[in-house]
């Protein structure tokens, strides 16, 4: 046999080996035959909200009787929907009886759940919404994030002054909700005017790094309407001088202290901190175990969330472990500043501590308590957002938390 | 070129020796009419670069009226220095004509490992800071050496390094970093003394550092000619391994260090920590003006690189136009600046002019 | 003078065909794909189904597609990373200007083609003629084609035409995946382009510029047709993304950067040009892809899958290097 030959069998034994070897390493995946196979299908990942609400959702599979029921397996895909689409597709192969999933698109996915759905498998999604109507949408996009912090903003500022507008990913749907319904608020008085309006891709370093250029440019800003990330904006102020002025932001831990210090209440800070509650993958969880144990009767449909309020007089500290007591916000070096404060709920999810956010490790001696009969409000119908061929409300933008105190 | 009609004609003696010398003579007294190039390449490149952004900078007032002036500048400096550290480290490598790409991942580990192993105390600083700067050279030594002696492509290897770092990354905080930004680290980033922020100090300090190093000494001189002519290098007997691993360790604590400064600016870190520095870094050294195959390029024009695209960054986000024709403008413009700074402009500049 | 020595007598044939795909890189990442499928029938019990095979294809299809045009460039020693921008905009112009049945299909993809082919020219241009570096070039030209996407959508939203996003995922005689169909024709042309002397161009150029314009090759144009021959392959792997996706996505094409030039380093194509091949990208692409599913059969848990990607990255280069050497050498005697 010639050398050349004896050279490629060599490496095909080689690689047989191998192979051999790391399939003994892995090892198979099995089938329990008796527990829910229940998938948790992120997508992005690398932030505390998309960890905090996996974590969540680990934290409540392991909480009896979950912990004898549920199967959990975590997959993370990364910011690419076609990953997303090829996990889809592994965990429908692989026979899940759910999927509760944070999408990284609201239309890609479509083709991929519609399959699912005829193999009877649940999709639960959990703050971005998909289109697809077979899949169950636990959201507070709809509940008006943009346009009550809107109009939170213009009741600070008395109805004029000049504003930053604080984004999240350019061309993502959360985004573009968000800041339409603020700016159909914004529209309404003349004396409010946008003079910068940056991208800050939901993250504190970025916020700070934009308002920098935002505040080069106009340094004479009023307010900043501020999606997350918004306690990077508190520091490019704070880095440009010791001036600070009204804003509303989501619920980050650093924000919502700084809402109730003292010092900074001094030097201008006001507003409201609302935005995206991590605790809405727990709620998708528990619904999605409720139907799927037959407890609950309950067909694909968009299921809204309350939207978090908190006004700056309304922050108070939490002395323990979890929301007690009418608590909002964790002391300063409990948790870092980009902490993502809404992680629970006592009425929906009363099993949950800091730790399980943190670790996802189950509190210990709690069980898992049955949610409310009449629990689920029905969340409006708004294309691109949660369903396709559909017509929004007349009354898309209409103020829930908060009413107008300038004309 | 030399002038090559001269005056006076070689005599064509048709005898032997003398009209050797004859001509021997006609020679040495002809006017020397040879000349080098009047201005080096780089101090053009460099030039230009540095214009554009202060034409830039005075563009700007008309888009904002308080843009335009020394706050301006002020701003550039800070926001641009992550970027100037970190492409000092992809100006090396990319001198010895590789690419990191590893650098976000590096930028992110150290951030993650500052924000918790050092935290807000400070505690352990003096041990805790260089460890961190070794854990960051150690895996750029890994890079280096994959890429020297199992012959694996830069890009390949680095970006092997970089999704292997920040998967650990990943795993090590469990999705959430803990920790902040130590009082060492807010003074740099946060502080000043007599009115100048310490953040620029230290960046005028790192920039003649780098300068200094990338040109002035052996170390810079040799990275170039193994990255102009690697066969050569190593006939000339330049341990040309050793060079290309030490490059690969100096980006990756470069990264290292922009991490540090990082943590302090946003007082925490994030597993995002190291987006855009990629593109960005790449985009600053090829902009001003090195070559992305190896052996050309000064730390000066990459410096002028760098706050060309801040500045840009700074004036685009200024105007009032939707995000989309934002992009659009930002491309058109660093495709103006690779158009004026471009190879046969630059030798029209630099060619040799005639000594009369 | 001395003779040269008379070389040594080939032996069977097939000892040329197996050298010279190996020494090109082909081979070796044929030979890994084929492993990972074998773990994943391992793993996987339903690795074997053609419901799995055309799902395969149909996730593959548009990388593969981006990373056989960004070897046209990388052969001629250039990086095109305008692919990102390219997919991001033809994907917008599907979703926001859909158009109806097989004509309407055809028209779109027509369009898709001028779009990425025009890139490609603009890229030539400043590549060839006013001799800027191409990775410089590139992401200028990226960077305009990704603000144009948003400015076209600046959401994900649109609808992309019902018969591109059924047809082109489905299958014809039963179990032959359209998208897999789609990439054999890819194939088919690069063989028989290879063979011309506007092929041989290509790789004459990467290896060595000089030699190449010494011998009489315009330098110029043959980087000139790399670059437009890609822009237009990657025009189709936007077509064939908002078919699997049915639906427009402004930042579409970010994630294909890294993931092309990952498939191409993969398929044995050296990233300094003047060796490699667009089927070696192809079945690049296609082996991240199975790695993902592979991964996930394995059990991975899913924050070191980043561990193991990198990992076997780098082992597969260093195989593929290791018999690419010994190939080469082989075939030196």
């Amino acid at each position: 046999m010639s050398n050349w030959k004896k050279m490629a069998a060599k490496v095909g034994l080689t690689s047989a080996v191998a192979a051999l070897a790391l399939s003994a390493a892995v090892g198979t995946a099995s089938a329990d035959q008796k527990k829910f196979k229940i998938y948790l299908s992120l997508s992005y990942s690398g932030n505390s909200w998309q960890s905090e609400a996996a974590n969540v959702v680990k934290a409540l599979a392991a909480t009896p009787p979950y912990d004898k029921m549920v199967e959990l397996k975590e997959v993370i895909s990364g910011a690419d929907p076609q990953a997303q689409i090829a996990a889809y597709e592994s965990m429908i192969a692989d026979h899940a009886d759910g999927i509760v999933s944070f999408p990284i698109s609201s239309t890609a996915l479509n083709r991929v759940i519609k399959k699912g759905c005829d193999a009877g498998v649940k999709f639960f999604m959990y703050d971005a919404t998909v289109t697809e109507p077979c899949a169950y949408n636990i959201s507070y996009i709809t509940s008006g994030f943009g346009e009550n912090s809107a109009q939170a903003l213009v009741n600070e500022l008395g109805g004029k002054g000049k504003i930053f507008l604080s984004r999240g990913v350019a061309g993502n749907s959360v985004d573009k909700r968000h800041t339409d319904g603020a700016m159909a608020i914004f529209k309404k008085y003349p004396g409010i005017q946008v003079v910068a309006e940056y991208y800050s891709n939901w993250d504190d370093r970025t916020t700070q790094q934009e308002t920098a250029k935002a505040l080069a440019a106009h340094p004479d800003v009023d307010g900043i309407w501020a999606q997350a990330g918004e306690y990077g904006a508190i520091q490019a102020l704070m880095d440009k001088g010791n001036k600070l002025v009204p804003m509303t932001g989501e619920n980050s831990n650093g924000f919502r202290l700084a809402l109730a210090n003292p010092e900074f209440q001094k030097r201008g800070l006001k507003g409201v901190s609302a935005g995206s509650p991590p605790a809405q993958s727990g709620y998708a969880f528990k619904l999605m175990m409720e139907v799927l144990t037959g407890k609950r009767d309950l067909k694909p449909q968009n299921i809204e969330y309350p939207l978090p309020w908190v006004p700056a007089d309304q922050v108070k500290p939490c002395s323990g472990q979890s929301f007690e007591n009418g608590c909002n916000v964790f002391p300063e070096g409990v948790v870092p500043s980009s902490f993502v404060t809404e992680i629970f709920n006592p009425t929906l999810l009363p099993e949950l501590t800091l730790k399980s956010a943190l670790d996802g490790k189950p509190t210990p001696g709690a069980t898992i308590q049955a949610l409310a009969a009449d629990v689920v409000v029905t969340a409006p119908a708004e294309p691109g957002i949660n369903c396709q061929k559909c017509e929004a409300p007349k009354d898309l933008y209409k103020l829930t938390k908060i009413k107008a105190t300038v004309n | 070129m030399n002038d090559l009609t001269s005056k006076q004609p070689l005599s064509r003696s048709t005898h032997g020796a003398g009209s050797m010398m004859d001509n021997e003579k006609l020679i040495a007294e002809s006017p020397d009419l040879r000349t080098t190039a009047k201005i080096k390449r780089e101090t053009i490149t460099a030039v230009g670069v540095f214009g554009l952004t202060i034409l830039l900078i005075f563009l700007s007032r008309f888009v904002s009226p308080a843009l335009g002036g020394w706050d301006q500048v002020n701003t550039v400096l800070v926001l641009a220095c992550f970027l100037i550290v970190v492409s000092f480290g992809q100006g090396i490598v990319i001198l010895i004509g590789g690419l990191d790409l590893s650098i976000p991942a590096l930028i992110t580990l150290s951030g993650v490992l500052t924000a918790s192993w050092i935290g807000v105390s400070g505690d352990g600083s003096w041990y805790l800071f260089p460890l961190i700067m070794v854990i960051c050279g150690g895996i750029g030594a890994v890079s280096g050496i994959g890429i020297v002696v199992l012959n694996i492509p830069p890009f390949i290897m680095t970006m092997a390094t970089g999704i292997i770092v920040a998967s650990s990354a990943l795993g090590f905080t469990g999705g959430s970093p803990r920790g902040g930004a130590s009082p060492l680290l807010l003074g740099l980033m946060k502080g000043n003394v007599m009115g100048i922020p310490w953040i620029i100090l230290f960046i005028l300090f790192f920039c003649v550092v780098g300068v200094l190093i990338q040109s002035r000494t052996t170390f810079g001189r040799r990275l170039m000619a193994i990255g102009s002519n690697l066969n050569a290098a190593v006939l000339a007997g330049i341990p040309t391994g050793n060079y290309i691993i030490s490059a690969y360790i100096t980006s990756a604590m470069s990264a290292g260090f922009a991490g540090f400064m990082l943590v302090g600016y946003a007082n925490g870190a994030t597993l995002r920590m190291g987006d855009g520095y990629l593109l960005s870094s790449i985009a600053a050294v090829v902009v001003g003006g090195s070559s992305i195959l190896g052996g050309r390029g000064s730390f000066v024009s990459t410096i002028g690189g760098t706050l060309l695209l801040t500045t840009l960054g700074l004036v685009i986000s200024a105007l009032g136009v939707p995000q989309g024709w934002k992009t659009v403008i930002e491309g058109c413009t660093i495709l103006f600046a690779l158009l004026l700074l471009r190879e046969d402009l630059i030798s029209f500049f630099s060619r040799p002019k005639s000594r009369k | 003078m001395a003779q040269a020595p008379a070389s040594a007598e080939p032996s069977a044939p097939e000892n040329g065909l197996l050298r010279r795909l190996f020494s090109s890189g082909t081979g070796v990442i044929a030979l890994i794909y084929v492993v990972l499928y074998v773990l994943f029938a391992l793993w996987d019990h339903s690795a074997l189904t053609s419901g799995t095979v055309v799902n395969l294809a149909n996730n593959a299809a548009p990388l593969a597609i981006a990373a056989a045009g960004e070897t046209m460039v990388v052969l001629a020693r250039g990086f095109d990373l305008s692919v990102a921008g390219v997919i991001s905009l033809t994907n917008v112009i599907m979703a926001a200007y859909p158009m109806e049945g097989p004509d309407g299909a055809a028209i779109s993809l027509l369009i898709c083609l001028a779009v990425g082919g025009m890139v490609g020219l603009v890229n030539g241009y400043l590549v060839s003629v006013l001799k800027l570096q191409s990775i410089a070039a590139t992401l200028a030209t990226m960077i305009i084609c990704q603000g144009l996407a948003l400015v076209i959508l600046d959401a994900p939203g649109g609808t992309v035409s019902d018969f591109v996003a059924d047809q082109l995922t489905d299958v014809v005689i039963g179990v032959v995946p359209v998208a897999g169909l789609i990439i054999l024709v890819i194939v088919a042309v690069w063989l028989v382009f290879q063979r011309t002397a506007m092929g041989i161009a290509l790789y004459t150029v990467g290896s060595d510029e000089v030699s190449a314009q010494l011998s009489g090759i315009s330098v110029s144009s043959t980087r000139f047709i790399g670059f437009v021959s890609a822009g237009m392959l990657y025009g189709l792997a936007g077509f064939m993304l908002s078919a699997q996706t049915a639906t427009g996505n402004p930042n579409g094409g970010a994630s294909f950067l890294m993931l092309t030039f990952a498939a191409v380093a993969l398929g044995g194509t050296s990233l300094s040009g003047g060796r490699g091949s667009v089927v070696g990208s192809i079945l690049g692409a296609g082996t991240l892809m199975l790695l993902q599913k592979v991964l996930f059969a394995g059990g991975v848990s899913s924050f070191y899958t980043g561990i193991f990607q990198g990992t076997v990255l780098v082992i597969a280069v260093v195989f593929g290097g290791l018999i690419t050497r010994l190939s080469e050498r082989r075939g030196a005697r």
